[in-house]
């Protein structure tokens, strides 16, 4: 427990009335990766911002290195940054933006070569942009700027509000780069949200799956969204646009979300022989991405349009020879179903 | 047209020549309105922070009464101040009446709404990832407050210069505040009314030519100021 460096409990957040973020718990390790993964308007922005001291929750507490913190307190303030999706550069040098973090901790200690290092570190030939006004970036480079401004701070936690969704290949991938860095030298903790799944899996210690707000497992579940409808034996269904059917067990509202995970999808090549005697979809695999801590694979498999992730060992991708493109069937018990 | 011309010549002459009565009248204007535009900001400029930063209960029916007191005729204000600072009014012992601080009064009154107001939306248009960025680079409140308003110093200056124009333009307030006292109180804007209701327009042409060129002035500053930072 000693190496926490965020515990939350009983976390609520409400704009007005709407509710954003519901956790109960949540422990975070120090110097740990950790991806957020989860649709648009999951939660994943609240969650940062609450984690970054921007925002007070609505209730509940955020315990940071053991203690309670909340945003401007002494604690935090010098130690978490946040960067969000779209950067925000003042209006005032690329150098004075990367400046503005060390003036207002009043240090003052070798800033040229400070800034001129942090500038390097996101991939920006210093002397060229150091001059350069806010207007006078493209997107990809702005979001640079904006990562230095953090970077030159040595932060113990960097919270990255999808920080690749809106920039250039060339770009994305120093910004990837720089955060690893970071973590790397100096021990920051990364707390990353993003839709690249390939890159959260890749670097991740964990990956968080949000959904409605509310933590919906660790990011290898498949959540599908109803309505649903009865069926005679007692069962319900949802009918994909293709004709497919995916069978549930009574849902506890018409829509609510099933969460299936990814343990208990059972995947066979078409034709097999063996294959199990419960409800399976058809589908395509998308994608298979290497997961870092689990060494497993996690495979995306479109049913219609749809993404389910199941995961195989290897040993089993070598042996069934699967690949991206290739037509499986998914197996699952309708009783091993969640609902959220 | 002869009048106005010969307006505009006596005009030239008299600013030329020093007259010492246009001279005076300048000079009340620019202390009054000095006077009344650095209250304004000292007291507009927070208070349009706190009604376009936060969101509290009833900010929407501040929002309308300051919007509401854009609208203030000048001679309402004027009645109201004389009220209040008159021998029989609450502020009687005082003794404002008839001065230029009195006149100052009623011009913050005319010119705290206009930076209220304008700062209020400078501030609520501001993009909101700049208070994220600002408090996650470990900014405190003060540094919040200050590094917010030097991000839109440019709709500051212009709610300050809206202000200083006003001020400078009214003649409500002056008249009936300041009585138009030669040499004490009279200012460019009263001068020019008594001037012309006297038929001198060669007077009331200077002083509308002064007031001109101080408004350049301060415009030509205010765009420097800009154009460096």
């Amino acid at each position: 427990m000693d190496n926490l460096i965020y515990h939350i409990r009983h976390l609520k957040h409400f704009y007005n009335t709407h509710p954003a973020l519901e956790i109960d718990q949540l422990s975070i390790s120090q110097a740990s990766v950790v991806g957020l993964i989860g649709p648009n308007g999951s939660g994943k922005s609240t969650l940062l911002k609450l984690l970054g001291f921007i925002d007070r929750p609505t209730s509940g507490e955020i315990l940071f290195k053991g203690k309670s913190a909340e945003p401007f307190s002494d604690a935090v303030r010098f130690r978490v940054t946040l960067l969000t999706q779209t950067p925000y550069l003042m209006k005032r040098s690329v150098f004075k933006n990367i400046a503005y973090g060390l003036q207002i901790r009043g240090d003052s200690n070798h800033h040229q070569e400070r800034i001129y290092e942090a500038l390097e570190m996101v991939g920006l030939p210093a002397e060229a942009f150091a001059k350069r006004q806010w207007y006078e970036l493209s997107g990809g480079e702005a979001q640079r700027v904006a990562l230095a401004a953090r970077m030159v701070l040595k932060p113990e936690v960097l919270l990255l509000d999808e920080p690749t969704a809106s920039v250039d290949t060339a770009s994305a991938q120093r910004i990837r780069d720089a955060s690893l860095q970071a973590r790397r030298e100096w021990g920051t903790t990364l707390i990353v949200a993003s839709h690249d799944w390939q890159w959260l899996y890749e670097i991740c210690d964990e990956v968080l799956h949000l959904f409605r707000g509310r933590l919906a497992g660790s990011g290898n579940e498949s959540i599908i969204l109803g309505p649903w409808h009865p069926r005679d034996d007692g069962l319900w269904e949802k009918i994909l646009n293709d004709g497919q059917r995916i069978v549930v067990s009574k849902p506890p509202e018409r829509d609510a979300a099933a969460v299936i995970a990814s343990d208990h999808i059972i995947v066979r090549l078409p034709g097999d022989e063996d294959a199990p005697r419960i409800p399976s979809l058809d589908g395509i695999i998308s994608r298979l991405i290497l997961e870092k801590c689990s060494r497993q694979i996690i495979a995306a498999i479109l049913v219609e349009n749809f993404p389910i992730t199941a995961k195989f060992t290897q040993t089993q991708v070598r042996n069934m020879g699967l690949y991206p493109g290739q037509r499986v069937k998914m197996y699952y018990d309708p009783k091993s179903i969640q609902w959220i | 047209m002869n009048h106005i011309s010969e307006g505009f010549l006596t005009a030239v002459q008299l600013l030329i020549r020093g007259d010492a009565e246009t001279y005076s009248a300048v000079s009340a204007t620019i202390r009054v309105s000095g006077y009344s535009i650095s209250v304004s900001l000292i007291l507009g400029i927070p208070l349009g922070f706190l009604l376009g930063y936060y969101h509290f209960r009833g900010k929407r029916q501040v929002r309308l009464l300051v919007d509401t007191m854009l609208a203030l005729p000048t001679v309402f204000i004027g009645l109201l101040v004389y009220a209040f600072l008159s021998r029989r009014g609450p502020l009687g012992e005082w003794g404002l009446l008839f001065t230029l601080p009195g006149i100052a009064i009623g011009q913050t009154i005319l010119a705290l709404p206009i930076v209220i107001a304008l700062s209020a939306s400078a501030v609520e248009t501001m993009d909101q990832h700049l208070r994220i960025t600002l408090i996650s680079l470990g900014a405190n409140q003060r540094q919040l407050f200050f590094s917010t308003l030097w991000e839109v110093r440019h709709s500051i200056l212009a709610a300050a210069l809206t202000a200083y124009g006003r001020v400078m333009t009214e003649v409500g307030i002056s008249m009936m505040v300041g009585g138009n006292i030669k040499w004490h109180t009279r200012t460019i804007t009263t001068a020019i009314a008594l001037e012309t209701n006297k038929g001198l327009f060669s007077m009331g042409i200077a002083l509308g030519l002064v007031l001109i060129l101080i408004a350049f002035i301060v415009n030509l500053s205010v765009s420097f100021l800009r154009k460096r930072s």
